[in-house]
């Protein structure tokens, strides 16, 4: 090969490497698939914390019991009455757990005395309305019909909105590794203004525990079961979206065994707490311990408060301590 | 004529290595980039909204599965049969669905009724295998069940039956406890299973155990990654309470010597890894491999095909008792 031969052999390989990069480049999309219908990607499904306590530590009261109306009604007086968290003409919105076309006995969804009593208060409050919200894994209107939840809603005045197409709108967290343009339930959260989280205490399977943070799983739309290969990361995910007002955690009964979906009786016990507070996270890790468990058995708990959305170390709350039946 | 072999240079060659580093390179960029999990691609490019998911679960063929479901009188229907494959059954059960996906499972068909004042739900799920049923069954079993000669694996708590048969897993239950209800849900069961094929006698896993000490409602077959183990599978366990402390005895059955010896190094490395350390106290067996971590021993053999010892032992000695039972009980079973 002489230098002339050479020179148009590296000349055609450099065309043709050219070419193939150049296509490739034309060809890359940087931004990732488009939602399947046009729409604006939202960042997240806001700050709903209480005025007064946008910074520094959160509140909680933790209290034992049976009657879970009077629970969350003592629990809520020890931090200020629910005026603290609802102001006249407040459109509040409650998530709870209705994951399940089952009865409220098998302990599965989110106990129907307890949505009234937070409805009940919300409206006494002076809440112009209070919207109830979930997008259960089974056919909506069976399970909160099934579960008590849409007799309770009832009761109070208060307005089930079962999951459509149209309140679903794609979802970026920023920086978020899973939460990617995925559809979120956010066409419930225009005119709200106060978001208040009410979950039972429950073991999972998957996720070693499902409380609060888990049940804003319940937000999220499309097959989201591929989110069970990293299911710490999507809870921490979605416990960023959104800051609420107040979350309730019953603990009243908790489901210790074959949990999320239970079925027999056996797999409940008495553990007799509620959890009222404005910081999840330090909610969940009082949950934990009801169910006789470590932070480490559910690491979702630890990475969310790295991640800052709480304190794990829910003593550093000060929590009121009650007893409804003393 | 034969053309002149080219002499390549220095220069053209570093040039030539040049370039097929850089092609090398971006073959590993591109691999690595297509190795990432991105959820989003998936939803962006199907976009199911949540009424086609419920369609999909209550619209999806009929499975074979929903012709066993009975009617039976006393219970009224409140909800068409619903089935679920592989590919929808957390659309049911969400979280619990990779407890049955890894232990075989193929489809899913469930009723609720209604009977009396009481709320009934029928869960019938085929599992493929005899085995897989009883992996499921055994693995969500509520301690201190009452057992029922209903089937072979059979067992009842204050508001449910919960049975296998052949390959089939089968969850009656209730909302309630009461008496009444419980003789209501065994004429259910008892008709269910009427309908159901026969596929011969079930292996009894307890047969395979020694007796003495053995809580009957502990047994178990782990279908994956038993012990926290990853790859460690098909593992019948059984739990003991000996004078001398307790421990949960493990056996497991592979087609092959080599097989059963392969899966004894995975799990003993598996010990390793997680700090265990390895003793030879007084009295143990050349054939039996002891580690311990935290006053908690394991106990590891091979027997021919068979994978065996002792996990979580609270003392030496009951560790050392039951491994000895434990290769008596085996010696000589095919």
């Amino acid at each position: 090969m002489n230098r002339r031969d050479f020179l148009i052999r590296v000349g055609c390989a450099s065309a043709a490497a050219l070419a193939a990069g150049g296509l490739g480049l034309a060809l890359y999309d940087s931004k990732g698939p488009a939602p399947a219908e046009v729409q604006k990607t939202l960042t997240g499904l806001g700050d709903y914390t209480p005025r007064g306590l946008a910074s520094g530590p959160g509140k909680m009261a933790i209290i034992r019991g049976a009657d879970r109306a009077a629970m969350f009604r003592q629990g809520i007086k020890a931090l200020g009455g629910m005026e603290s968290f609802i102001q006249k003409g407040d459109r509040v919105l409650i998530k709870v757990n209705a994951a399940f076309a089952t009865p409220a006995s098998l302990g599965a969804t989110t106990h129907p005395e307890v949505l009234a009593a937070v409805a009940d208060l919300c409206f006494k409050a002076g809440a112009a309305q209070v919207l109830v919200t979930d997008n259960p894994i089974n056919n909506p209107d069976s399970c909160f019909e099934i579960s008590g939840l849409a007799n309770a809603a009832r009761s109070t005045g208060a307005r089930i909105i079962p999951p459509r197409a149209s309140l679903f709108a794609p979802v970026s967290l920023p920086g978020g590794k899973l939460l990617q343009n995925w559809p979120v339930m956010a066409g419930v959260f225009p005119g709200v203004t106060k978001v208040i989280v009410v979950s039972p205490v429950k073991d999972h399977q998957r996720a070693g525990a499902s409380m609060t943070l888990k049940n804003l799983y319940g937000f999220l739309g499309g097959r989201r079961n591929v989110f069970h290969q990293d299911i710490n990361g999507i809870v921490t995910e979605l416990a960023l979206l959104l800051k609420p007002t107040l979350c309730v955690l019953d603990g009243t009964v908790s489901m210790m065994t074959n949990g999320p979906t239970g079925g027999s009786l056996s797999d409940l016990k008495d553990t007799g707490t509620m959890v009222v507070s404005t910081d999840p996270v330090a909610a969940d890790a009082v949950g934990v311990e009801l169910l006789g468990r470590t932070l480490a058995d559910v690491p979702y708990i630890l990475m969310a408060e790295k991640a800052g959305v709480g304190i794990a170390d829910y003593h550093r709350l000060n929590p009121v301590v009650l007893d409804t039946k003393a | 004529m034969a053309r002149r072999k080219a002499k390549v240079g220095q220069a053209q060659k570093l040039t030539g290595y040049g370039i097929l580093a850089v092609l090398g390179l971006i073959t590993v960029w591109l691999l690595v980039q297509q190795s990432r999990f991105n959820p989003a691609v998936l939803v962006a490019l199907q976009a199911p909204l949540p009424q086609e998911r419920t369609q999909a679960a209550s619209g999806r063929p009929l499975a074979a599965t929903a012709a066993f479901i009975p009617e039976v009188a006393g219970f009224t229907p409140r909800a068409p049969v619903e089935s679920f494959g592989p590919e929808n059954l957390s659309d049911k059960i969400n979280g619990k669905a990779e407890l049955y996906l890894n232990a075989g499972f193929k489809e899913m068909s469930c009723r609720s009724f209604g009977s009396g004042e009481a709320f009934v739900e029928v869960y019938l799920y085929d599992m493929g295998a005899a085995s897989n049923a009883y992996a499921v069954f055994s693995g969500q079993r509520r301690p201190g069940s009452l057992g029922i000669p209903l089937t072979a694996n059979a067992y009842a708590t204050a508001n449910g039956l919960f049975f296998t048969q052949g390959r089939f897993y089968v969850e009656i239950v209730a909302d309630r406890a009461s008496e009444g209800l419980q003789s209501s849900l065994t004429a259910f069961a008892t008709a269910l299973l009427a309908n159901l094929p026969s596929e011969g006698p079930t292996k009894d896993a307890a047969a395979l155990f020694p007796k003495e000490g053995l809580a009957l409602d502990s047994l178990r077959l782990c279908a994956a990654d038993t012990f926290g183990c990853e790859g460690l599978t098909n593992m019948f366990t059984g739990e003991y309470d000996l004078k001398s402390g307790k421990a949960t005895a493990f056996i497991a059955r592979r087609d092959t010597p080599e097989q059963a010896q392969a899966d004894a190094k995975r799990y003993l490395d598996f010990l390793a890894a997680n700090g265990y350390q390895k003793v030879q106290p007084p009295g143990l067996p050349g054939d039996i491999q002891a580690f311990v971590l935290d006053n908690s021993f394991e106990m590891v053999f091979v027997q021919g095909p068979t994978l065996a010892g002792v996990h979580d032992g609270s003392s030496l000695e009951a560790s050392l008792e039951l491994a000895a039972k434990l290769q008596a009980a085996l010696k000589g079973k095919p």
